[in-house]
């Protein structure tokens, strides 16, 4: 961990408030510190505080406990238009309002850097423009919100994102609504983004193989903590996978020397089993 | 008294006055040094009037002031225009109200192309405007809207507001009225008409007993409303000889429990000269009423000339008869 | 590389270009309806007065031109004193609503809102009914003893002070922990709305004559409008809205959720507590002149959203555009009709109108959110 990290988090714990005044805890103390230009991907099981994690590097929430900065400075200290400005958020929802067009809507991502009232400034168009053909959106810029399939919306939602200029993109779960083909054609598009722009990127992911063909380096949370931090290959062992998820896995090797992990048998629990090792 | 009255103080009383009603007086003369208290009262002189510009007191204690001898008049009630035709003034007339039911023949004769500038929901201002009057007599307690009394005052509009409440506030109104027209003699000779007819009536009930007696003025989602307490209508039963069971001194409702706790001798009927189901049989059969006295005795009766005795205009005495007769039929047999 | 390739065709595309001539023709054709709905408003009534007349007693009035008065002076008093002050007021009143309402929808991501819905119309009507019965209860506060300051009379004030003050009871006791969400915001709205209009009724029991008047109050008319009262409301009015134009990008980040906006940099929770704030004022100062009248605020951002699209950057000076055109035409038939309350017009017209926005909504997709 380099004293340069873009995002540091140091020793935070979160819980969500429950009626009464307790608070059911989700993070219990988690270390996790980025550099500027990393592909992170974040792992665990539902409900181990991925997209709490996200929230509080983005200060949507404050930690009960530890600090979150960015560059340096606690996020808490931000100002959030400027924070804005150098981090982007690709929810895992988002329901993109009627009527407008997806130009409309990526320009909406140029809010924090807005500086004229009603209109927008030549770099504004720029960035809109760049945004559109980075995230191949740019056939759907005269389409409106409710006629995108999920591939299209999502493509949309990234074109938002990276409108905004963003040094650091955290994404949750990107892939979730996108059959293979869109999956992967997501994941390369940000690892171009990445040397494009230098981008810092952070992506909750669920899919163990999609992640480690994805990122260099992945964080397993578990039970509020994390569990493991290093190279998918080094971390993501059977033995971890069966003591995170509760899965038993097995690894497969591909003929290239790429690993994967592969679901045991689960017809005795009456569930089809489906070829679980993808190509990546 | 007059010449006294013009001293430093009564001047500057009179400024203060004239810039409280500036709005009022905007097509007045600004020479408004008239002193006004004399002129609500009662006992005003038949002596030489003063010329105009005029100040007046009106019922709702407002200060108007008239720049000149009115020529063009609206009335926005039937009981103004009742007085103003009863002085002799009703070719001055030149807007009313579109309510002319129960107006003396002659009167209705008069008006037959006088324009209608007021309903029941309202006054339509523009229509005031546009019959440029001089003079607007306007009636008191919503009857007229406030709002609209305001709004034509701040056009510039002299309005009078009449709102009697008793006998001698009709008196007063009509000496009001005479002093407006500058037919205070015609406005004298009215009143002491009306105040003559009355006490004959009065001569003929006033040692009789009185019986209590219930004056129905309508019915309205499941209310009774009658006379309010202390009400022009509630001292109009008494002169009449008799004794008036009264309903809330502002709604003028009366529950139909108090209405039988107070147990009518005598039921008038005055809202069945408007709705022929209400009749003293369908009376008898509303739920609890058959037991009143004047149901089971017989004395209920309809009031054909309700409107003689709820107007309060120059025909007052005629609707106090009426009452009498209806309560005391043996005093003028 | 591909980017250059796209780039030239694709700048007709994006949204400035296009949009401007669009905003340019949407308030255009706004500002024509609008100024020919104020002369037609002008000209009619229930004393005809031809429409030379009106153009020439307005050009001599408003823009001092050397008109020769050929006109009796009670025509200049009915165009100038009675029906423009009204006109104008109607204009003020239907701009004020719809833009608010357009706000009220953005803020609450409720097609169904209006600008009354968390409270103003309740506190507003119980302000007004204690300004309209006091006088009847206590009789040293009628007509003519200094009931009005300035020519704004008691019910305007206290009109005023109860919507405004309505609004921020209920936003603070629907915040708790800093946030205030939306569906605890319109409960607690609805339920101080119920209490104040239960308070209203009793009320409205001890008015006596003045029922006439409160009903009157309550159904939303502009009968009474006056220059100055339209001094007193539109200068808040103006403001408000001025400041509420310059927020359509709060307004738009809105509709995309709280989460996302708040990752665009907005301060959600601020900015909620502003919009809401703004609007309310534009509506409580609107409502101290005309009474609660319905369905504008609902209407016409709704029509204006289909039809020239969500952007709160054109849709909010189209709604006050033709908000302000709707509710001088409904005024002007309430006119026509005979002293009918604007608020019975506007609720004809608008009933139907919300049931088929019902209707609508149910089968396909929420108005607001894709």
């Amino acid at each position: 961990m380099s004293a340069s990290a873009l995002v540091r988090a140091e020793g935070i714990a979160f819980g969500y408030p429950l009626p009464g005044g307790k608070r059911r805890p989700v993070l219990r103390g988690v270390d996790l510190a980025v550099r500027r230009g990393e592909v992170l991907g974040v792992l665990g099981p539902n409900g181990s505080g991925k997209t709490t994690l996200l929230r509080l590097i983005t200060g949507v929430l404050r930690p009960d406990a530890g600090s979150v900065t960015f560059a340096g400075v606690p996020v808490g200290e931000w100002p959030r238009s400027r924070l804005a400005r150098r981090v982007a958020v690709l929810p895992q929802h988002l329901e993109l309002p009627a009527g407008f067009r997806v130009a409309e809507l990526v320009e909406m991502g140029r809010t924090p850097h807005a500086r004229r009232w009603f209109g927008s400034t030549a770099d504004d168009e720029r960035a809109v423009l760049r945004a559109l053909v980075e995230a191949d959106a740019m056939d759907l810029a005269g389409r409106t919100a409710d006629e995108l399939s999920g591939g299209e919306r999502q493509r949309v939602l990234v074109a938002m994102a990276l409108a905004q200029e963003p040094e650091l993109l955290l994404l949750d779960e990107p892939t979730l609504h996108l059959d293979l083909a869109h999956q992967v054609s997501l994941l390369a598009t940000l690892h171009r983004l990445r040397e494009q722009r230098d981008l810092t990127v952070v992506a909750v992911l669920h899919d163990l193989n999609l992640a480690a063909a994805f990122a260099p380096r992945v964080v397993v949370l578990h039970e509020g903590r994390v569990a493991v931090d290093g190279a998918p290959d080094a971390v993501l062992a059977p033995a971890l996978i069966s003591r995170v998820f509760g899965v038993a896995t097995a690894e497969a090797w591909t003929a290239e020397g790429q690993r994967h992990l592969a679901l045991a048998d689960v017809t005795a629990s009456g569930v089809r089993t489906e070829a679980t090792t993808q190509q990546a | 008294m007059a010449p006294r009255l013009r001293t430093p103080a009564t001047l500057l009383a009179a400024l203060l006055l004239s810039a409280c009603t500036a709005a009022v007086e905007a097509s007045a003369s600004p020479t408004a040094t008239h002193v006004p208290s004399e002129v609500a009262t009662p006992s005003v002189q038949p002596s030489p009037e003063p010329a105009y510009p005029r100040s007046l007191t009106d019922d709702a204690g407002r200060e108007v002031t008239l720049a000149a001898d009115p020529q063009r008049i609206v009335s926005l009630a039937p009981s103004n225009t009742e007085i103003v035709c009863a002085l002799g003034a009703c070719d001055q007339i030149v807007g009313v109200n579109d309510f002319r039911d129960g107006l003396p023949d002659d009167v209705l004769a008069a008006l037959e192309d006088v324009p209608d500038v007021a309903t029941f929901t309202g006054v339509d201002r523009e229509a005031v405007v546009a019959a440029e009057p001089d003079l607007v007599l306007a009636a008191g307690n919503e009857l007229t809207p406030s709002a609209d009394i305001e709004a034509l005052a701040e056009l510039g509009l002299p309005v009078l507001v009449l709102y009697p409440e008793t006998l001698d506030e009709i008196y007063a109104d009509i000496r009001l009225v005479g002093e407006a027209l500058d037919e205070t003699e015609a406005a004298e000779a009215l009143v002491a008409a009306i105040t003559a007819d009355v006490a004959e009536v009065r001569d003929r009930v006033s040692d009789l007993p009185a019986p209590r007696t219930f004056y129905e003025v309508g019915l309205f989602e499941g209310e009774i409303y009658t006379a309010g307490e202390d009400s022009f209508l509630a001292s109009l039963i008494e002169l009449a000889g008799g004794e008036p069971i009264t309903g809330d001194a502002l709604t003028t409702a009366i529950s139909a429990e108090e209405l039988v706790v107070a147990d009518p001798e005598i039921i008038l009927l005055g809202d069945a000269a408007y709705d022929p189901t209400i009749t003293p049989e369908s009376v008898g059969a509303r739920p609890g009423w058959e037991g009143l006295t004047a149901v089971r005795e017989g004395r209920v009766f309809p009031m054909p000339d309700d409107l003689l005795i709820t107007r309060p205009g120059p025909r007052i005495a005629q609707g106090l008869e009426a009452l009498a007769r209806a309560i005391h039929p043996e005093a003028f047999e | 590389m591909r980017a250059a390739a796209t780039t030239p065709a694709l700048v007709g595309r994006l949204p400035n270009g296009p949009t401007l001539t669009r905003a340019a023709l949407v308030l255009g054709v706004g500002l024509g309806v609008l100024l020919a709905v104020l002369l037609l408003a002008v000209a009619a009534g229930s004393v005809g007065v031809g429409p030379g007349d009106t153009a020439a007693i307005l050009g001599r009035r408003l823009l001092a031109l050397p008109i020769p008065e050929t006109w009796a002076p009670a025509t200049e008093t009915i165009i100038f004193e009675l029906r423009l002050p009204r006109v104008l007021t109607a204009m003020l009143v239907g701009g004020a609503l719809a833009m608010a309402g357009a706000a009220f929808q953005a803020v609450f991501r409720n097609p169904l809102a209006d600008p009354y819905i968390i409270g103003t119309a309740a506190g507003a009507s119980l302000g007004a009914v204690i300004g309209i019965v006091l006088p009847v209860l206590l009789p040293a506060l009628a007509l003519g003893a200094g009931t009005s300051l300035l020519g704004i009379g008691l019910v305007q004030v206290l009109a005023f002070a109860g919507g405004l003050g309505t609004v921020l009871l209920v936003y603070a006791v629907a915040r708790s922990g800093g946030r205030v969400p939306v569906v605890t915001l319109l409960l607690t709205g609805y339920a101080v709305s119920s209490v104040l209009a239960a308070a209203v009724a009793l009320l409205m029991f001890s008015s006596g004559r003045a029922l006439a008047a409160v009903f009157s109050w309550l159904m939303g008319s502009l009968a009474d409008a006056s220059w100055p009262e339209l001094a007193f409301a539109a200068p808040l009015v103006a403001a408000s809205l001025a400041l509420l134009v310059v927020r359509w990008r709060g307004l738009n980040l809105l509709l995309l959720g709280d989460a996302a906006a708040g990752n665009l940099g907005l301060d959600v929770e601020r900015e909620k507590l502003v919009l809401t704030m703004l609007a309310t004022l534009a509506t409580s100062a609107a409502v101290a002149v005309s009474g609660t009248i319905g369905f504008v605020g609902l209407v016409v951002p709704h029509l204006l959203r289909l039809a020239i699209g969500p952007d709160h950057r054109l849709l909010l000076p189209a709604s006050l555009l033709f908000g302000a055109a709707l509710l001088a035409l409904a005024d002007l038939g309430a006119r026509l009709i005979g002293g009918v309350p604007v608020g019975v017009v506007t609720a004809l017209i608008g009933a139907p109108f919300f049931l088929w926005l019902l209707r609508r909504s149910r089968a396909a997709a929420p108005v607001l959110s894709a």
